[in-house]
């Protein structure tokens, strides 16, 4: 039996085939303005790398802010319980799961059979989120993917303490302005983000192994800043970033 | 804006204060008993919020320890974010005060400068300060498992009444007899006549200490008032703080005799208002010293002075409970705006500046208006900074080094 | 008849049934903000008590009184009485109740006009001089309703106005029993609609329609005998309800709420006054014994407890914490009852309310992924 996932986030949608507990196909595409339009498309992308046809999908579950608009899927299922699924499929191992996306992030503790037993979700505030790196690199005027190579040449990590995104702006235009390197800040700005999501993620109990979901888990100084302030390693998987939308067509193969 | 001239000040070891040392020969040796262990110190001990009558666990040989103050410990010595994000793992909300949030947090790992506090035997909580201590004291009530007493101060919106007079009272009795259970013997009110008689002479001390920098230049500022203020708050009723701040009366009015000021140059006096900004006290004393503005008094150091009946203060016991209700922070808004209206026609001042903290809304929840009325009622200028007392997180440098910029040109004349 | 409609019309608007209760009578509207509130003196007064709720309009005068890190029902409030959509009032009364609100309280006397008393109620509740002070304060207040309305509250009408509220409270009673007992007779949003209009309704008015509305769903239920809801049964803590969409979020997730503690839901009706003996005291009696709010004191386990306790007895599956950006009260007391849940495995989930945005979006996702969770 083939099963779809279809994952409409803010900024991205994301689409997995899924078969035989085998990954088919996947793709990431901007989401836009119409979240309805961006999970036809996804699907309909993901379909023509895979060379099917909709009508041989069994079972499709849409998940991520707009799940409820994918007329389509067949169940709405939130982003919680698919990156849970998704998670433990890639590790079984997997007992928590520390996710930070575009616009938010969340932690999901989940208990030996893989199940949701806690979670808690930063989506009101831009600090902690891939938002934060963003405004950033602007500040610094670096491309947002040489942040993480840069940061690991840091000699130490600038100290930015702002809760507030504007504010810690303005501290890093203050770092530029004394001549701090740059890849200190960036260190700096990588331990803040760190700094917010693990205190998040205590809240819910941190058991190891954790696994690192999102599109942020491919800069590898948030990784190393994540790994510092858990003294863990994480487990980061190159589907990390479709994890959502992989849960969600094993979530549709269990319907 | 180009920073301000540099200020060469060929006075700047005469300009220190020689009683600081003592002060901290005598901070460490309070704490250092108070750490040792039980088995050893004998003494038992007691949590107390700052605003709490302390007198009686004098008479009663309890060590008074003050959460707050370590808090002010942790503030300074920068400890104050990781153990406020301590607390939020915990589960308490980031928007609750900082003190509160340090010290929960500070009680499951030891935390702070000196590693932790000593584990209260009791705990005395009085809200005359704010509501949030109820909540703060049940919590370690919960962690320590050890007895609570609550005195319930009603605050002072316009009057203060015989109902809430008699409440005080009578729960100042209920107060000794908690006391007296707790300790296991019976309450020495011959010693509590001494003891009041040495908080009374305390606190008439300190306020002569803070009416010094009526004259000018002034001896101090109010960032030396925050440092001298530990040993009223927490030795008040002792005659250790009288001895001390006998002496340092005495050096304070030897500085005004030889006309030695704090800042080498005083343009400007101010009054500041609210807690202080705990981690960041040397780098605001500078900002303000480098633009010549001398921070001459403030509302909270001086909050330690509390209300006395006109006559009759030998039944300490019987005015006690008015005493704590009757504080500063304990009053209507318009009652605070009087207050620090008189505070700048008595140190004559030529401003005001507010610090909005986020953590502790009942000192800034008014603070508009109170702004508002200084405006109008003595046409200064005022400043209103927004920070957090030990949540440095809180705390944005170029903005409030902007606003300090701005209010000192509304001061030039 | 839709027995909900009354309801429904006063919740979405109840500045118009003040405006047109005050014409119709000639009488005084009294507003206030706390559940400590004693409305029976009020009412004996002739006036209608008036819980004022934000109406979630733009902020723009409050912010020129409170700061950013104040609490959304304040700065909400404040802002309608700046802007004049208090105006029927004609005065507000302030029980004691947290630090914010006993600012607001000296910004309001300060700032808003019309008659003003503050009720310094006690924060404890367990001791035998609060009990003693709490009975001096209601004197107090009573002479001020006297003095600030222009009237003489008799003891016949402070009986009549304990009796009356008592009705009130017992038919709120009866639809959150038939809610427990059969979730699917009653949807949420129609008991929030009923309790929104509760909070500033005549009392006689109110007691009619209620006892109207629960006869007419008993009968319903017993005629109809549906059969045991299979749903998810929830419990809801916190302070103020004032966004309805969290009960269809619920049940479109397939749960039922059961119960809440909320000040203005469970604990705006919880217990009953004596009806005899002296009513002032009984008064007093009730707010000493109905379930604590968290800004007062009696004892430091009581509302984990009580909570407990409710989701045992309500075979509750899980619990939602709703809790108000900003309130440090019901911030304070939220680890130590998550904690007492967590002991017995009963899942809870927390949800921050901010008053003035919008995050529908944000709570489907949080209570449909809890609710998988169960």
């Amino acid at each position: 039996m083939i099963t779809a996932g279809i994952d409409v986030g803010s900024i991205s949608a994301k689409a997995v085939l899924f078969e035989n507990n085998n990954v088919m196909a996947s793709q990431v595409i901007l989401t836009g303005y119409n979240s309805q339009n961006a999970g036809r498309q996804v699907f309909d992308r993901v379909l023509k790398q895979a060379g099917l046809e909709a009508g041989q999908v069994a079972k499709i579950v849409a998940t991520g802010y707009g799940r409820n608009s994918i007329a389509f899927a067949h169940k709405a299922v939130t982003e919680i319980t698919c990156h849970a699924a998704g998670a433990f499929f890639l590790d079984r191992r997997t007992r928590t799961i520390i996710d930070i996306g575009g616009q938010d992030s969340k932690a999901i503790a989940l208990d030996d059979s893989g199940k949701v037993k806690d979670f808690a979700m930063n989506d009101k505030c831009a600090a902690g989120t891939g938002r934060f790196l963003e405004v950033m690199a602007r500040a610094l005027e670096v491309d947002l993917d040489a942040f993480g190579a840069m940061s690991l040449t840091a000699d130490h990590a600038a100290a930015i303490s702002s809760l507030c995104t504007v504010f810690a702006e303005s501290e890093v235009i203050s770092l530029i302005a004394r001549g701090e390197q740059r890849a200190n800040i960036i260190a700096g700005i990588h331990a803040s983000v760190a700094s917010r999501v693990v205190s998040m993620a205590k809240r819910v109990g941190v058991r190891a192994p954790i696994m690192m979901t999102g599109g942020v888990s491919k800069n590898i100084g948030v990784v190393k800043a994540l790994e510092e302030k858990l003294s863990a390693n994480l487990m980061v998987s190159d589907r990390a970033q479709v994890t959502g939308a992989l849960g969600a067509a094993i979530i549709a193969a269990g319907l | 804006m180009a920073p301000p001239e540099k200020i060469v000040d060929p006075d700047k070891e005469r300009r220190k204060i020689k009683s600081d040392k003592r002060m901290r020969e005598i901070m460490a040796a309070y704490y250092i008993e108070a750490k040792t262990p039980k088995e050893q110190r004998g003494k038992k001990i007691a949590w107390i919020t700052s605003g709490g009558p302390v007198e009686p666990l004098h008479v009663m040989d309890v060590i008074p320890i003050y959460p707050e103050n370590y808090g002010a410990m942790i503030g300074a010595s920068k400890m104050g974010v990781d153990l406020c994000e301590k607390a939020e793992e915990l589960g308490y909300a980031r928007d609750l005060c900082s003190y509160a949030r340090a010290d929960i947090a500070s009680a499951t790992v030891n935390g702070g400068p000196i590693g932790g506090l000593p584990e209260p035997d009791m705990l005395v909580c009085c809200n005359n300060i704010c509501g949030t201590v109820l909540k703060w004291y049940e919590v370690q009530a919960r962690y320590y498992n050890v007895p609570l007493f609550i005195l319930d101060t009603p605050i002072t919106h316009t009057t203060f009444d015989d109902a809430m007079r008699r409440y005080v009272t009578r729960q100042s009795e209920e107060y000794i007899h908690f006391l007296e259970r707790v300790c296991g013997r019976p309450f020495d009110y011959d010693r509590m006549a001494q003891v009041g008689a040495l908080s009374i002479r305390a606190q008439e001390l300190w306020q002569a200490i803070l009416d010094t920098t009526i004259n000018r230049p002034s001896p101090m500022t109010c960032f030396d008032a925050f440092f001298h203020l530990a040993m009223i708050v927490t030795l008040r009723g002792t005659q250790t703080c009288v001895d001390y701040y006998e002496s340092l009366l005495a050096e304070m009015k030897d500085r005004v005799a030889q006309g030695i000021g704090m800042l080498p140059v005083e343009k400007y006096r101010l009054v500041w208002d609210n807690l202080p900004i705990w981690y960041r006290l040397r780098w605001l004393s500078n900002k303000f010293m480098e633009r010549s503005a001398c921070l001459v008094a403030d509302t909270y150091t001086s909050g330690w002075v509390s209300w006395m009946p006109p006559e009759n203060t030998t039944d300490f016991l019987g005015f006690m409970g008015e005493s704590y209700s009757r504080i500063f922070l304990n009053s209507g808004t318009d009652l605070m705006a009087e207050n620090i209206i008189k505070m700048v026609k008595k140190y004559d001042a030529d401003g005001v500046v507010f610090h909005s903290n986020r953590s502790c809304k009942p000192y800034s929840f008014g603070q508009y208006d109170i702004q508002k009325i200084v405006r109008k009622k003595l046409g200064i200028p005022t400043l209103m900074i927004e920070a957090d007392m030990v949540d440095e997180r809180s705390f944005s440098e170029s903005q409030i080094e902007t606003r300090i910029d701005a209010f000192i040109e509304m001061l030039k004349k | 008849m839709d027995y909900f409609q009354r309801f429904r019309e006063i919740g979405a608007q109840p500045d118009t049934y003040a405006e047109n209760w005050k014409k119709k009578n000639g009488a005084k509207v009294v507003g206030n903000l706390c559940s400590y509130t004693p409305i029976e003196l009020i009412a004996a007064a002739g006036a209608l008590p008036y819980r004022i709720l934000s109406s979630g309009a733009q902020i723009s005068r409050a912010d020129g009184y409170l700061q950013s890190y104040c609490c959304g029902l304040a700065r909400g409030v404040l802002e309608d009485a700046l802007a004049g959509r208090l105006a029927f009032l004609d005065g507000a009364v302030f029980p004691h109740t947290c630090d914010t609100i006993q600012r607001l309280s000296d910004i309001w006397r300060m700032n808003v006009g019309g008659f003003h008393a503050d009720i310094i109620l006690p924060v404890k509740l367990d001791t035998e001089s609060a009990a003693e002070y709490m009975l001096a304060v209601l004197r107090k207040f009573k002479a001020d309703l006297e003095a600030g309305l222009g009237v003489t509250i008799t003891d016949a009408a402070l009986r009549d106005a304990i009796q009356i509220c008592n009705r009130g409270r017992r038919g709120l009673e009866r639809l959150y029993a038939l809610r427990r007992s059969h979730p699917a007779a009653i949807a949420g949003s129609d008991l929030h609609a009923v309790l929104r209009a509760a909070l500033v309704m005549e009392r006689g008015e109110l007691a009619e329609a209620l006892e109207q509305l629960a006869d007419h769903l008993e009968a319903r239920v017993e005629a109809q005998a549906p059969p045991v809801s299979k749903a998810k049964r929830l419990v809801l803590s916190g302070g103020l309800c004032s966004m309805p969409d969290i009960y269809p979020v619920v049940e479109a997730s397939g749960a039922r709420v059961v119960w809440d503690d909320f000040c203005t839901g469970g604990r705006y009706f919880e217990g009953l006054v004596d009806e005899s003996g002296d009513p002032l005291a009984a008064i007093a009696q009730r707010y000493r014994q109905r379930v604590v709010c968290p800004a007062k004191h009696a004892g430091i386990h009581n509302r984990g407890q009580y909570l407990l306790d409710k989701v045992k007895a309500y075979q509750a599956d899980g619990v939602i914490f709703l809790l108000l950006k900003f309130c440090d009260p019901h911030g304070f007391d939220y680890p130590y009852m998550k904690a007492m849940l967590d002991m017995e495995n009963i899942p809870s989930m927390l949800f921050e309310i901010e008053d003035q945005i919008s995050s529908e979006g944000q709570l489907r996702t949080r209570c449909e992924a809890f609710l998988e969770m169960l």
